[in-house]
Order: C-alpha cells, then sequence, then structure tokens
C-alpha cells in the first residue's frame, strides 16, 4: 500500500483560508505569523441572511468581524430616522476597536445580502495575545495610525466642507 | 408534657450502656452464663481423663469424658460467636444513636459556632471517632461480666485443685492491676491530644477543600503544604507516644501473665516430685493457669478501650458543649402565625472581640410596609437583616416580630412567618426541585402544587432557566417514555412549520447527507449506541468497528486525517496553556497534546505503518471525533465524505444484522434516547454562534410545546435537573433566583432579602422589584438591604445606616428633598 497521505486532496482548510484572510487586514498587519494562527483558529465564520443585523446600535458587544463575502450595509438611526453610513465589501475588517475594550454600538451593521463574516470575539482575542505579551505596543500603534490617518485626511480633504464641525476637531489629540 | 431529655453532651459514656439497649443486655448475659459454664468444663474433664479412663484404663469413661469435653468445646465456640454478634449490635445500634444525636445537637447550635470552627472538625468528630466509644459500649457489660466470671472460676477452681500453689500463681495479677493503670494514663493523655489534632487537620483540610480556587488562583499548593506539614508532623509524634504507651500496656501484661507458669513449675514441681500433688492435678493446673490468660488479657483489652473511648467520648462532647440561644421548636404549641408587624427598639450588635456593628437601632413597621436598608459597606446593613431572621442572637435591646419578643420565639416560629434570602445563597446537593422545596418541606406545611411552583418560576424569571433544563435534559426511554409520541407530534410540527425557514442554521438528521456538525464517529453510526462498546469514545476500541473499516479501507484513511489532525493542532495549540477557551474547537484535550507531539515525532522517521497499534488507535480515535463544522483546521475532503456516506448505510445492515439493538439509528419517527429532549423536537444539530437564531428556535419550539400541552411535562423534567456541589451548574444569577422562589413558595409574612438581587442582571431585577410592589407590597412586610440605589424610590421607607446607626429614615422623596445622607451616597453632593 502506498503512503496513505500522499490519497488526500489539497483543498485549503477553513482555518488556513482565515488565516490567508487575516494577514491581509491592516488592523493584524503588525503582528506575526503565531498569533495569526490562533486569531485564524478561534474565529468563527457566521452567516447572516440579508437584512439581518450584525450588530444594532446602543448595543454594547465585544466582537469584530472580517467580511468574508457578501455586502454590508451600516446604518446610523437618529430623531426617528434611519440613515445608511456606508456600505463594506467583501475583505472589510470592522468593530478592531471592540476587541481593545468595552465600547457602545454607534451604529447597526446589516447584511445587504447574504454574507459570510470571520467573527473575533475580544475574550478570545485577548487571551490570544496574552501569550505573546510583545505584541500589544505594535497593536496601539497601529490603532494610533489609523487615528491619526483619519484625522489627517479629513483634514486635508475635507475641513472646508464641513461647516460647523471644524471646533470639534482633533480626536487625535486623545 | 414530655420531660426533656438533656442533651447529648452533657451524656454520660455510662449513660449508653443500658439505653435502649436493655433487651440485647439481657440476653448477652445468659449467653454469657452459659459460656463460663463451658469454659469451665473442659478443665474438669481434662483432670478426670488422666486421673480416672487412663490411671484406671476404661475406655468407656475416655469416651464418655472426651465426648463432654468436645460437645463443651463446640458449645463455648458458639457462646463466643453469639457474644461477639451482640456485641457488635449493641456496638452499632449506639454509634448510629449517638451519630443521630450528635448531628441533630450540631445542626441546632449556633450560627456563630459554625463560623469559628471549621465544618471538617465536625465531619471527623460525627464520622470518626464516635466509633471508639461506641465500641465500648458494645462490649461495656458482656466483657467485664464474662471474663471476670471465667477468671474468678478459673481462680476458684484453682483455689480447690491446690490452695498453695493457687495462691502463689495468682499473686501477679494485684501487681499487674498497679502497674498498668500508670502506663494507661501516658496512653490517656496522648489520646486526648490526638483527639484534638486530628480535628484540626481534618477542619483544615476541609478550609483548604472550600479555598481550592484561592489556592489554584495563587498557585499556593506549596504554602497549603506547609500549613499541613506541621500538623502532620505533630500528629505522627502523639501517635508515636500514643502507641509506645499502649503497646506498652500490653507488653507488661504479657510479661506478668508468663510468670504464671514459671511459678506454677518451680512450686508445682517440687510438690510432685515430694508425691504431695499427683501428676493429673499439675497438668489440670497448668492448663487452667493458661486459661486465665485469656481472659485477662481481654479484661485488660476492654480496659484500653474503655480509656480510649472515655477520652475521645469526652474531648468530643466537651467541643460541641455550646448551648443554643433559642428553641428549636416550641413543645407545647404549634408554630406560631404572626402578624407582619416588626419592631425594634434599642438594638445594639457587638461581636466577639467587641466592635459594636449595630448601635441603637430603633424601627417600627406595619404589616405590608416595605423598607429598604441602604448605606456604606460595612455600615451595618446585613448585620441588622440577620438579627431581624434571628441568625444573630440579641443581646441588647428588643426586637418584637407580630407582637413577640423574638429572643422567646423559636426557630421553628420565626421559619414559619420569615422569609430570609442572603446574597450568597446556597444551594443543596440534588435537583432543582429539592432545593426549591427546601424551605416548604422543612415547614412540613401542605406542600405547594404543581401550579403553585410554575407560578413562582414565572414570578422570579427561573421559569425560562427550567424549561430550558428540561429541555437540556436527555431523552430518557424509561423515564420519559410517556412523551414521546408527543415529542414525536411537535417534531414533525417543528420541521414542516419551520424546516425550510431554518435549513440554513439546522443540520437536520438527515440518513442522505454528511452532518458537518457531528463527528465522523456519529456519521459513522447515525444514531446512538446503546450499547457502550458503540458510544463515539469507544469505537476506536470495538474490534468489530476496525474490522469493517479495514474492510471499507477506510481505516488508512482516517488514520491519515488522525495524523493531518494532530499535526495542525499540535501546530496551533502546541505552546498555548492547557484552556478551555484553546481547546474548545479542538479534537485534542489539552493533556493529549504532548502524547500525539510524541506520536508526531515517530513520524518523521517512521512511516504511519510502522507505528505501534496503541499509536494508530489513537490516531484513529482522534479522527473519529473529527467534526468538520466545529474543528475547522482540517477540510475533509468531498471523496472521503462520500466514501462515509456509503459505508454509514452498510454498517447499519451489518449491526441490524449481528448485533440488532446496539443502536438506536436516527429515525424521524422515534425518539433518540440519550440525546437532549430540544435536540429530539429539532431533529438535527443546531449551528453554534448564533445565539439569536437559536433564541427564536427555542421560542418557537416552547410555542409547539404549548400547543401540544407539553410544557409542564418538559418543566417537570428541567425541575429534575441536578444543580451540582453548592449549585456549581448554575449561574450565580439563576442561584439567586431560586433562592428567592425557595422562600417565595412558603409565602412568608416577613421577608428579609439580603441584597438578593446582586447578581441578577438589569431585567431579572426590575422583574423581582416589580413582583414585590405588585404582588407583596401591602401583603407580606419586606425589609431588603439595597445596594444598588436605583431601585429603592418605590419602597415605602428607606433607612439609610452609617456606622452601624440609622442615619436617616422617610420616603425616597422626604430623604433626597432633605439632602442628608441619602442624598450624599446617591453622589448628588
Amino acid at each position: 500500500m502506498n503512503s496513505p497521505e500522499s490519497a488526500e486532496p489539497e483543498r485549503g482548510s477553513e482555518y488556513e483560508e482565515n488565516l490567508e484572510l487575516l494577514r491581509q487586514i491592516d488592523f493584524f498587519s503588525g503582528f506575526p505569523l503565531e498569533p495569526l494562527k490562533i486569531f485564524a483558529y478561534l474565529g468563527a465564520r457566521q452567516r447572516f441572511r440579508a437584512g439581518e443585523a450584525l450588530f444594532e446600535q446602543g448595543e454594547e458587544d465585544a466582537t469584530a468581524f472580517l467580511l468574508v463575502a457578501g455586502r454590508l450595509r451600516l446604518e446610523r438611526e437618529s430623531g426617528g430616522r434611519t440613515r445608511t453610513i456606508r456600505f463594506f465589501e467583501a475583505g472589510a475588517f470592522i468593530g478592531g476597536l471592540s476587541l481593545l475594550g468595552d465600547c457602545r454600538r454607534l451604529y447597526t451593521l446589516r447584511a445587504e445580502e447574504t454574507s459570510v463574516c470571520l467573527a473575533l470575539e475580544r475574550e478570545k482575542f485577548s487571551r490570544a495575545l496574552e501569550q505573546f505579551p510583545g505584541q500589544m505596543p505594535r497593536l496601539f500603534q497601529t490603532v494610533v495610525d489609523a487615528i491619526v490617518g483619519w484625522e489627517e485626511n479629513f483634514l486635508e480633504k475635507m475641513a472646508e466642507d464641513c461647516g460647523g464641525c471644524i471646533p470639534r476637531l482633533g480626536v487625535s489629540l486623545l | 408534657m414530655p420531660k426533656p431529655r438533656p442533651p447529648i453532651v452533657k451524656r454520660s459514656l455510662a449513660s449508653w450502656i443500658f439505653e435502649g439497649n436493655l433487651p440485647w443486655q439481657a440476653l448477652l448475659l445468659a449467653v454469657i452464663g452459659v459460656f463460663v459454664v463451658t469454659r469451665v468444663l473442659p478443665l474438669e474433664m481434662q483432670k478426670r481423663i488422666v486421673n480416672e479412663a487412663i490411671g484406671r484404663r476404661e475406655v468407656d469413661l475416655l469416651f464418655a469424658y472426651g465426648t463432654t469435653y468436645l460437645a463443651a468445646v463446640l458449645l463455648s465456640s458458639a457462646c463466643k460467636y453469639g457474644i461477639q454478634l451482640i456485641e457488635t449490635l449493641i456496638a452499632q445500634r449506639t454509634l448510629a444513636r449517638m451519630r443521630r444525636a450528635l448531628l441533630e445537637h450540631v445542626l441546632r447550635l449556633p450560627v456563630g459556632f459554625f463560623r469559628e470552627n471549621q465544618p471538617g472538625s465536625v465531619v471527623n468528630a460525627v464520622v470518626n471517632e464516635l466509633a471508639v466509644p461506641s465500641n465500648f459500649v458494645g462490649a461495656a457489660l458482656s466483657t467485664p461480666v464474662a471474663n471476670l466470671f471465667t477468671l474468678l472460676s478459673f481462680a476458684g477452681y484453682l483455689l480447690w485443685l491446690n490452695p498453695l500453689l493457687a495462691v502463689v500463681s495468682l499473686a501477679i495479677y494485684p501487681v499487674a492491676m498497679a502497674v498498668l493503670p500508670l502506663l494507661q494514663r501516658g496512653a490517656n493523655r496522648a489520646n486526648q491530644k490526638r483527639v484534638d489534632l486530628s480535628r484540626t487537620f481534618s477542619g483544615r483540610i476541609a478550609e483548604s477543600f472550600n479555598g481550592i480556587h484561592e489556592i489554584h488562583g495563587h498557585a499556593a499548593f506549596g504554602l497549603e503544604q506547609r500549613r499541613f506539614e506541621e500538623l502532620i508532623e505533630r500528629l505522627r509524634k502523639v501517635r508515636i507516644v500514643w502507641s509506645l504507651f499502649r503497646y506498652g500496656v500490653k507488653s507488661a501484661n504479657n510479661f506478668f501473665t508468663s510468670l504464671g507458669p514459671f511459678i506454677v513449675f518451680l512450686l508445682g514441681g517440687w510438690l510432685a516430685i515430694r508425691g504431695e500433688l499427683e501428676l493429673g492435678a499439675l497438668v489440670a493446673f497448668l492448663s487452667a493457669q493458661e486459661k486465665l490468660y485469656d481472659p485477662w488479657k481481654e479484661l485488660i483489652e476492654f480496659y484500653q478501650v474503655y480509656q480510649e473511648g472515655k477520652v475521645t467520648y469526652r474531648r468530643t462532647m466537651e467541643f460541641f458543649d455550646v448551648e443554643s440561644p433559642v428553641e428549636v421548636a416550641p413543645l407545647d404549641r404549634p408554630p406560631l402565625r404572626l402578624e407582619g408587624s416588626l419592631q425594634v427598639r434599642g438594638l445594639d450588635f457587638l461581636t466577639e472581640s467587641g466592635i459594636r456593628l449595630l448601635q441603637d437601632i430603633q424601627l417600627a413597621l406595619r404589616p405590608g410596609e416595605h423598607l429598604a436598608l441602604v448605606g456604606f459597606s460595612g455600615s451595618g446593613k446585613s448585620t441588622l437583616a440577620l438579627c431581624l431572621a434571628q441568625l444573630h442572637a440579641v443581646e441588647e435591646g428588643r426586637i418584637f416580630l407580630g407582637g413577640h419578643d423574638i429572643a422567646r420565639l423559636t426557630k421553628q416560629d420565626i421559619a414559619a412567618n420569615v422569609g430570609l434570602v442572603s446574597q450568597h445563597p446556597f444551594l443543596f446537593e440534588g435537583t432543582l426541585r429539592d432545593n426549591l422545596l427546601y424551605a416548604c418541606r422543612a415547614l412540613a406545611a401542605p406542600q405547594p402544587s404543581l401550579d403553585d411552583i410554575i407560578a413562582v418560576l414565572h414570578q422570579t424569571g427561573l421559569f425560562a432557566d427550567v424549561l430550558r433544563f428540561g429541555l437540556n435534559a436527555p431523552f430518557d426511554p424509561e423515564r420519559h417514555g410517556a412523551i414521546a409520541p408527543s415529542l414525536i407530534r411537535v417534531r414533525r410540527k417543528f420541521q414542516e412549520k419551520f424546516g425550510a425557514r431554518f435549513a440554513e442554521v439546522v443540520e437536520f438528521y438527515d440518513a442522505a447527507a454528511y452532518l458537518e456538525y457531528s463527528s465522523i464517529a456519529e456519521n459513522l453510526l447515525f444514531g446512538t449506541a446503546c450499547r457502550t462498546e458503540f458510544a463515539p469514545p469507544r469505537l476506536a476500541a470495538n474490534d468489530g468497528v476496525i474490522d469493517f473499516l479495514v474492510r471499507e479501507a477506510l481505516l488508512h484513511r482516517l488514520v491519515n486525517v488522525g495524523i493531518r489532525l494532530a499535526r495542525q493542532t499540535v501546530d496551533i495549540l502546541g505552546n498555548l496553556p492547557p484552556e478551555r477557551l484553546f481547546f474548545a474547537q479542538s479534537p485534542m484535550t489539552a493533556e493529549e497534546l504532548p502524547v500525539f507531539r510524541r506520536t508526531l515525532e515517530q513520524l518523521r522517521r517512521r512511516s504511519p505503518e510502522q507505528l505501534s497499534r496503541e499509536d494508530t488507535l489513537r490516531l484513529l480515535e482522534l479522527a473519529l471525533r473529527f467534526t468538520p463544522g466545529t474543528h475547522k483546521m482540517l477540510e475533509l475532503g468531498d471523496e472521503l465524505r462520500a466514501r462515509l456516506l456509503a459505508a454509514r448505510l452498510r454498517l447499519r445492515r451489518e449491526i441490524e444484522r449481528d448485533l440488532p439493538g446496539a443502536v438506536a439509528f436516527y429515525d424521524p419517527e422515534a425518539p433518540i434516547p440519550a440525546q437532549p429532549i430540544l435536540k429530539n423536537i429539532v431533529f438535527g444539530n443546531t449551528l453554534p454562534a448564533r445565539p439569536r437564531i437559536q433564541e427564536q428556535i427555542l421560542q418557537i419550539v416552547v410555542q409547539l410545546l404549548i400547543e401540544k400541552d407539553l410544557l409542564e411535562a418538559i418543566v417537570e423534567i428541567g425541575m429534575e435537573a441536578d444543580v451540582g456541589t453548592q449549585g456549581d451548574k448554575l449561574s450565580g444569577g439563576q442561584r439567586q433566583k431560586l433562592a428567592i422562589a425557595r422562600v417565595l413558595l412558603k409565602s412568608p409574612r416577613i421577608l428579609i432579602l439580603d441584597e438578593a438581587t446582586s447578581a441578577l442582571d438589569n431585567r431579572s431585577q426590575t422583574r423581582i422589584q416589580n413582583l414585590l410592589e405588585t404582588r407583596w407590597k401591602g401583603r407580606s412586610t419586606v425589609v431588603a438591604v439595597v445596594h444598588r440605589l436605583d431601585i429603592i424610590e418605590p419602597y415605602d421607607r428607606i433607612a439609610v445606616m452609617k456606622a452601624g446607626k440609622i442615619v436617616e429614615i422617610g420616603t425616597f422623596a422626604e430623604l433626597m428633598a432633605r439632602k442628608g445622607a441619602l442624598y450624599e451616597l446617591a453622589g448628588k453632593r
């Protein structure tokens, strides 16, 4: 008999696919392979039907989502009116901040069509990260870069149009 | 009026000898009478055989005396056996009665006693230490009587044979009686220390077990070990000293009794040589003297048991000799039915060390009034609540419940009228139902009906939990057989009406489909094992199944899956701590990981075929656990799925042919034994990580259960759920809800809640609050120690406590307007 290993197919497992997807996300870009493997292993694929909410405005949940397939809509309700803020396409990573600490959802995230997400919960994320204490500063740097980058971009391109919002700027000075 | 019996701790050890044992002791004496005669008789026969039968050469006499000798020996053995039997019976009856009486006494001791003493010491006293005194009681009459009589008979016989020889050889015993007690006194002192140390030791062990979370949390293993070390060492020393003295008594005794024959040989030999003693008489004397040794030895042993029993008994009883400040139950009347008024006058409470926890508390509540006790922690709220529930004895000041002084009310009066829910309620090992009915059963009043129980479950918000327990309970054909037909109807309805809607989130059991959320073992069997060798964990050890896998050419394929799984898992989890969080999505447990790591190392040098059978089967077992939906580290491949699916059918045929009934195959028209009831209804795997969908499914199932009139049956099954040790299978919130339900079921006139809702989420807390306002206001008086200030507004009155005093009392509006202590507490200032 041949070595039995040769008989198996070469198709990648869900874990391997997850790992590949995570490596392409900015939020995780600073991480070496070892912690990413654990995130890929601990993350769970979830399937949402069109119209189903991943999370709702005002909720406190502690999950980040990586959109694997499909399309998601971000909404905000105020004064009884629901406004669509933006759409997310496959490859988007949403809710990384909720992996770092409690944060109330300011938006509702809804599946625009049947969508598959890789969901990572804070408890799992932080327990896994504890195994790699040296990675925390890199993660903070990523978050700092994102906030400063966003504000810089806003100041350069959109500050002129936003009128009364100028005095409220300065989130990067937090 | 019956005369109250003295408490067990005041009873002497001797009082147990006759009480309740009189007929047995009398029987024992009768048997002993016969026994003594049968022991002396052979001596006389010996003498006659030598002197008369052998001396006169008469064979008839030899036979006659020989037969009498044999009969006496036989009867003596039977009597001895009977005596031991009756002694054991008396000892065990006494032990049971002592335990019962001691437990009865200990349970009623004031709560403070248990704070000061470790539970382990009580366990040791009741379980171990009472055995020695009860053994003494068993032998207390028989041993001295039987042995003294035997001893005296032998002594008399010896005197009759030869007075001079007898007096000389018996002179040893008074000497022994003077020396032995000296040694025994040393043994007693050591034994006393041993009893105390054993109690401390047991207490310490129990304490460590209770605090095992702290020990593990702080990795305080060495610290604990050192705490034990000192005790073990002291116990070792004291036990050695004790044994030295005990064996000293025995050895000294042996020495004295061995001197006997020496004297007889010396003196008897001299007399025989001079012709003053017959040879037969010397033989009889010698053997009679030897026989003195047995009863004497037993008397000495009994003396030791008596001394040990006395010391152990006295030490144990002294330990528990604490008086309870209140009676347990009224002797001359049924428990009082109090009206719900409550008055506290000038109440002070001091701890043993003199710290004043309450000072001059004045309070008056009308029946049905609700009072919230608030204040900073350490202000005395809980102490006051416990005083009101009679758990702390009132020493200064008075408390009146329904106009009766609480110090004069018995425990039963309080239990019948007052319900206390503490912050950390205790649950007993057993079912949910046992714990729910605990308070009602204790009262021995009419028990609540199922409707009453269900109503309380709804009120406290426990209904959904109990229902869930019921739905998660495994279906047991023997116990739940009656609901099987309805269950199948609910299953059918669920399939018809909701099957399509949940097709994406439920993997229905379909004989023609590979189940992604079932293991390979479950996929092969497609059923539940009715014989243990087919249970999934045992499948890899089932030779029949292995044969089958070989015939299907699946064995190597599966071992290969095992190798790939082991490789991936060790790669991902190999350096992580052995925590559930990390291993929950792995087919391998943390304990198994090093074993598989070793197997993988071997595979670097060898081919899979060269592995040992043990390693191969372990890899097969790992593969059989593989569940694609849960264990994402491997892709099984469509071709292998198809082959497993084809094998499923053939395996079923083989099992049905060779071992019918060994597996209950999934059948849409039959219940699945040992699988949760919910799974029996859904008839499939609910996909994980979708709490909202699972909630929806649950609601639909509940609706269907109501339609088919099955809800109560499931709730009843849920009430049979085991709560675990101290309720550890329930969440903190569930424990509190259960504790509240347990008290509400007995409808107390006065309800004392000591932060009873602190572990509940906001919704459950609001539910209990609404319940108090709508159903209990005006009906029952409520005193609630409350930590969260946002729920106190509806209370009739609020008492704010500070440093053991009530600093202000009034309605919420009044106190807030006054801008005093409550205002400050609420953080408004």
